[in-house]
């Protein structure tokens, strides 16, 4: 079977071919960031904190959204192997403006409007600003302030206090897009689509390194049974941090981000089908009106540059005890569809995660699908995640509640899972018990809530101390019952 | 805002938007470059009993490994006192202490040579909170008083006291862009740095002094900091003094560029303050007497903690006037790592103090905490002298409380958050209104004089060099305005330099929000020179035209003209090619030194500041009591820059001074284990303010017609003021959970006001409420 040994991409422009074996200077690891700044043309790209933290490093990849345009996509380029970005263009905060006859740079709206607001100071977090800006300003016309200040949570500026950037973005994006990205559409979307057309397994090997990148489902299967060591990845804003904050040898690694099977969402009757591929932001704008709890989780998932990575599949296999949509897979019954050679399982979200960290995958499989069953209209769902800060943190403590009430407002089915109280996100069975069949009241809460303590030894650490989790856990169980015991109550009842 | 059209945006705006510009890590090197690490202790506290090197220095591609013996010059870096080694000699005393250094051609490199070094620790006790370092008694220093009036008689006759214990965090600074510094080595003892400094002179020193050679010998440049807000005072000094010390080593050009975990593990934080508070006051609500016992958590070394604490000290009395007040300050030791300035530099932990003073007694006398505030502020003729013996002139309080009320609505807005939280159990408004009066100068009175040089080239294009540095803070913008209306011409002919001590020697850190202050002066007076020499020059050239006038020349709007020499206008870059031409210097050192301050220390008395700058804010917010988060609903800030030099770049300060100061206040949670090693070593923990935590209605705006006597261009500093506006979110967040009680129990409270902290503090009065219900 053929394959390709070099990736690649646009950037300035140019296609590049990188060949890791005759460059030397790279790895199948090394960051996109790291690639960067190693380029005298590139610097501005910033590490602030290597770790997909802040945002200074926020890059642009542009790829063909397949309705004949360009989709562009605010990323952390701390975050993302090289080869990921095979196929795409990239845009740093250098390509952004275009230069007059004298390489005067004329600058475009973004950069223009962040001057005119003194939206900057220290000038670090400034190129990551830029990049976010301007793949906001790409996305949306006259965007709300909450789609400007979702577009930059993943941005963080220690100098400005922030209301002179978010200003420069909502004036910038009142601009009709005619930038010199939408004049060179069709040339970009030419080489892009000349780069697609190759879909031979892309192959590095470099010293010590392997790193597999399939195309086709076939052939994932068959590098996945070839190859169980290696470690799977699709987005890798998880995996990449044991390499840029443990400096962790990653000898092999299979990428499963070029499968465009594992990349949908579908839906019918019974359920809604989320390839493991999908990124958190295609699941979180398409959940907004159908399944809104999941939209809600992860509208504080990470940031937009995380979630444009980010994928289901990979918090899935993640098994985090904090992970943000685990406790409402596992609330709503979902199903994980695993494929191996000439077999597949279905297996409960719940039985799939089997203790810290730990997966009941065999070494032959990939995760494929995620299936939800499709909450019936009488169904209340609320999930909730309580962190530090809102945005861009990770959950303290987070749970999810799926609920049927009779007609006579008693518990008929109940379901509630937390996340952060155990080695792994964990159904608070013993509280299930003492809800089931009783009048759902403020009482009965109390009650049921009570049983969390006998149920959960949550730890201490940085985020909060042990009670601080358990008063948490009490308090959202509360906080469900005064979102559903009232005013819902009697719409879900008409409906029921 | 008036001229808005021609206030300059940032002199480095167009730079930053596009990339441009060029942080010390973005330098292009020779292929020579060595990335320098450094390992640092994972004991709080130990004896090293062995270590070895070997294998680390055998890895390909390792040029130098370094321990305290390979110091060619003193093994120390304590910028005040003399008690902070460079590297770990025999005993680490905190974890983070740098011990090692290493070389290597790579980052990855060198990471790999720290993982193959070995060395084994006999682990000593460590002290690693602050009520543990009190209990021992473990003074880094002798404790400090400031006294006035007769306090313990005041007590005896109080109608009323308050009594409590506050405790405020430490901080991170999380400049984006961490500590970094780059060392090429010159010729014989020859050594340029490269820093990302606010103290270019003491970084020089630093340098110096561990590499066994003169001052003379050493170069510091600093462009531009990607941030600094304190933590590059003196901690840039130990990044400097590491690369160098590898760049003398290897003979190779070496860089330092932290990662982020590791700087935020290695480097010091704002203090951590345990407060003790006892106040005596009226039925009105008038303070009496105040006692406090400062209690700041040092770490393992000075650094800067005496000034810090003095600056605490100094501010316990914020804007009232208090007739008999003690405090006493104690700077504990811990196996913390040394901390260190942070904008404000003891001012908010001395502050927070008072305004929760103020806010207890409002709440025992059931009043509005504003009320209690406006009643003991400091009169504008009388009950206007600190603690310390200083006059509190020009004092606008008054005005910016009647302008804040007004602009408010503050009293609709009380009305509102009061109807809000009896019709809601589990979700509180809250509201407060805080005031800022901050003192401006150096506390430590020698430190305030500046420098700077002027140069004029022949194509009449102006260099200026002065001793401040850029973090970010616009100085260099300000510098230009200050050149440009001076000499009259336009600011695109001007340029500043990077800082630098072959330039102007001698400087002081750009710090104690006094750059502009000091380096404005500097540069009027260099400028100054340079205008009177061509005056003189223009006057002896048409001495027979002007018929011995004694009117100026004037300056201005790119020409000279002369109000008696109609018909007379020369185009600057004429002028100076004729000035050339005859001989005339175009260069010019300026100086500065501010009049009239001092502190006698014994004493307690003085007057340590040359001016105050004032300001006042109100903000509510709202907290959800189920989950602890909260939300600013709306700010209102005002605040007195004098006249502003530049309103753009001061709005941007303040807006930003206010918003880190909400991160101390609510966010931002150091904590350490109770063996010393730093839990929120991370961003992934440690949690600064993203943009959805600004208020949702957001209003800053600078008083206006309020020039500031003596000072460059009648304008004040502004760094550092602003950042204890937050003091209004976090006391509008204390109003939300005391509302849980109806405002009947006192919150427990502290910085930062955490969603955890919040949580406990609901969930004690909700203990307290239903014990009373019981009864």
């Amino acid at each position: 079977m053929p394959v390709q040994q070099s990736i690649r991409f646009i950037l300035d422009d140019q296609v590049v071919e990188l060949d890791f074996q005759q460059s030397g200077q790279y790895t199948p690891v090394t960051t996109v960031l790291n690639y960067l700044r190693s380029l005298p043309g590139h610097k501005g790209v910033k590490e602030g904190c290597g770790q997909g933290d802040c945002g200074a490093c926020t890059v642009v990849l542009a790829e063909p959204d397949g309705r004949g345009g360009l989709s562009y996509k605010a990323v952390n380029s701390c975050l993302i192997f090289l080869p990921m970005i095979h196929g795409k263009q990239l845009i740093t905060v250098e390509n952004i403006n275009e230069e007059d006859k004298d390489h005067h740079p004329v600058l475009h709206p973004v950069q223009l409007a962040l001057v005119q607001h003194d939206g900057t100071q220290c000038g670090y977090c400034t190129p990551g600003m830029v990049a976010s800006m301007f793949a906001l300003y790409k996305n949306h016309r006259n965007p709300a302030k909450e789609v400007v200040e979702d577009a930059l949570s993943g941005n963080l500026c220690r100098c400005t206090g922030y209301r002179s950037i978010v200003d420069a973005a909502l004036d910038a994006c009142k601009v009709k897009d005619n930038d010199h990205f939408s004049r060179n559409k069709e040339q970009v979307i030419e080489k892009l689509d000349a780069l697609y057309r190759n879909t031979e397994t892309i192959v590095i090997q470099t010293g010590n390194h392997t790193y597999l990148k399939p195309f086709t489902m076939t052939e994932a299967l068959k590098l996945r049974r070839e190859n169980p060591d290696a470690l799977m990845i699709t987005g890798a804003t998880d995996v990449a941090l044991l390499k840029t904050k443990k400096h962790l040898h990653l000898p092999k690694i299979l990428d499963l981000s070029g499968l465009d099977e594992l990349k949908l969402i579908l839906e019918d009757h019974h359920r809604i089908v989320i390839g493991a591929g999908t990124t958190m932001e295609e699941i979180r704008e398409y959940c907004i009106s159908r399944l809104p709890a999941l939209a809600g989780i992860l509208h504080v998932f990470g940031s937009l540059q995380i979630r444009n990575m980010a994928t289901m599949g990979g918090n899935l296999m993640s098994a985090s005890p904090i992970g943000d949509t685990l406790p409402l897979l596992i609330a709503l019954h979902a199903k994980v569809r695993l494929l191996g050679n000439n077999k597949q399982r279905d297996l409960p979200v719940e039985d799939f995660i089997t203790g810290y960290r730990q997966t009941d995958i065999h070494a032959d499989e990939l995760p494929a699908l995620i299936l939800i069953p499709k909450p019936k209209k009488n169904v209340i769902i609320r999930s909730y995640k309580l962190s530090k800060r809102t945005d861009l943190d990770i959950s303290t403590v987070s749970a999810c509640f799926r609920m049927v009430l009779t007609k006579e407002n008693k518990v008929r089915e109940i379901d509630i899972v937390y996340g952060g109280m155990a080695d792994r996100p964990k159904r608070a069975a013993a509280a299930e018990l003492v809800l089931k069949d009783e009048l759902w009241s403020r009482a009965l809460v109390e009650r049921a809530a009570n049983q969390l303590e006998k149920a959960f030894q949550p730890l201490s650490d940085a985020r909060a101390a042990a009670d601080t989790r358990m008063i948490m856990a009490r308090n959202l169980l509360l906080k469900f019952w005064l979102e559903t015991g009232r005013d819902d109550l009697n719409e879900k009842k008409e409906t029921d | 805002m008036k001229n808005g059209h021609d206030i300059s945006h940032h002199d480095s705006a167009l730079l930053h938007v596009t990339g441009r510009s060029v942080y010390i890590n973005d330098m292009q090197v020779s292929e020579q470059l060595l990335y320098g690490r450094v390992f640092y202790s994972t004991q709080a506290h130990a004896r090293i009993k062995s270590f070895n090197l070997e294998k680390a220095k055998k890895l390909n591609g390792v040029a130098a490994v370094l321990s305290a013996k390979d110091i060619p010059g003193e093994n120390q870096v304590g910028p005040v006192i003399r008690d902070e080694v460079c590297l770990a000699d025999g005993k680490v005393e905190c974890y983070g202490q740098a011990v090692f250094l290493v070389a290597a051609v790579d980052d990855e490199t060198a990471y790999q040579a720290c993982r193959l070094i070995e060395i084994e620790y006999e682990p000593l006790p460590a002290v690693t909170d602050i009520e543990t370092a009190m209990g021992k008694r473990a003074l880094l220093l002798p404790e400090r008083k400031i006294e006035t009036g007769d306090v313990d008689r005041a007590f005896t006759v109080a109608g009323n006291t308050v009594e409590g214990v506050l405790k405020t965090g430490a901080q991170e600074h999380w400049y984006l862009e961490t500590q970094t510094s780059l060392c090429i080595p010159g010729e014989g003892n020859e050594m340029k740095v490269f820093a990302s400094t606010q103290h270019p002179s003491e970084t020089q020193a630093v340098v110096a002094e561990v590499l066994g050679v003169r001052r003379h010998e050493v170069t510091v440049e600093m462009k531009r900091m990607g941030g600094a807000f304190g933590g590059k005072e003196t901690q840039g000094n130990h990044i400097a003094a590491w690369a160098a010390l590898l760049a003398r080593a290897t003979g190779c050009p070496v860089k330092i560029h932290l990662f982020r975990d590791d700087d935020q593990i290695i480097t010091g934080k704002r203090h951590p303050f345990l407060s003790k508070y006892k106040a005596a006051y009226t039925s009105e609500g008038k303070i009496t007497a105040l006692d406090v016992e400062l209690n700041a958590d040092g770490g393992c070394a000075n650094d800067l903690s005496m000034p810090i604490m003095e600056r605490a000290m100094f501010h316990t009395d914020n804007a009232y006037y208090i007739p008999n007040l003690r405090v006493v300050g104690k700077i504990l030791k811990t196996n913390h790592p040394s901390n260190t300035a942070f904008r404000g530099f003891g001012g908010p932990q001395g502050m927070a103090v008072i305004e929760t003073v103020i806010d207890r007694i409002a709440r025992q006398l059931k009043k509005d905490a504003a009320e209690i505030r406006k009643l003991n502020f400091y009169g504008a003729k009388s009950d206007n002298v600190t603690h310390y013996g200083q006059v509190v002139e020009n004092n606008r309080l008054e005005l910016l409380f009647n302008k804040l009320l007004e602009r408010s609505d503050y009293r609709k807005l009380k009305r509102e958050t009061e109807a809000f939280n009896r019709e809601n159990e589990f979700l509180k408004k809250g509201l407060a209104l805080t005031p800022v009066k901050f003192g401006i100068s150096f506390t430590t009175s020698f430190l305030n004089q500046a420098g700077a040089l002027v140069n004029i080239y022949q194509d009449g294009t102006v260099l200026i060099s002065h001793g401040g540095t850029e973090m970010g803070q616009g100085l260099h913008t300000k510098m230009v305005e200050v050149a440009s209306s001076l000499l009259g011409i336009s600011k695109e002919f001007i340029r500043i330099s990077a800082t630098d001590t072959s330039k102007v020697p001698n400087t002081s850190a750009t710090a104690a929000s006094s750059g502009s202050d000091l380096n404005g002066m500097a540069v009027a007076d260099a400028i100054g020179k340079i205008i009177r020499r061509l005056s003189e020059f223009l006057s002896e050239k048409y001495a027979d035209k002007i018929h011995g006038s004694k009117k100026p020349f004037v300056f201005k709007d790119d020409f000279v003209t002369h109000p008696d020499l109609s018909g007379f206008k020369l185009a600057f870059p004429e002028l100076i090619r004729e000035a050339y031409l005859n001989q005339i210097s175009l260069s010019a050192t300026g100086f500065y030194k501010t009049p009239d301050i001092y502190f006698d220390r014994e004493k307690g008395k003085g007057k340590p500041f040359h001016y105050y700058a004032f300001g006042m804010s109100v903000s509510q917010v709202l907290i959800d009591t189920l989950t602890g988060s909260h939300k600013i609903l709306k700010t209102f800030i005002l605040h007195d820059v004098g006249n502003s030099i530049n309103p753009r770049i001061d709005k941007g300060q303040v807006e930003g001074g206010f918003i880190q100061g909400v991160g101390w206040c609510t966010t931002e949670e150091i904590k350490w284990d109770d063996d010393g090693r730093l839990l929120t070593f991370s961003p992934d923990t440690y949690k600064i303010p993203g943009v959805k935590d600004i208020p949702e209605e957001f209003h800053v705006e600078l008083l206006e017609n309020v020039p500031n006597p003596g000072t460059i261009k009648n304008s004040k500093a502004v760094g550092e003021p602003p950042f204890m506006h937050a003091f209004s979110v976090w006391l509008a967040i204390k109003d939300a959970v005391s509302a849980v009680g109806e405002h009947r129990f006192e919150p427990d409270f502290q910085i930062p006001a955490t969603n955890e902290m919040i949580l406990q503090s609901v969930e004690k009065i909700r203990k307290l409420q239903k014990g009373k219900r019981n009864l």
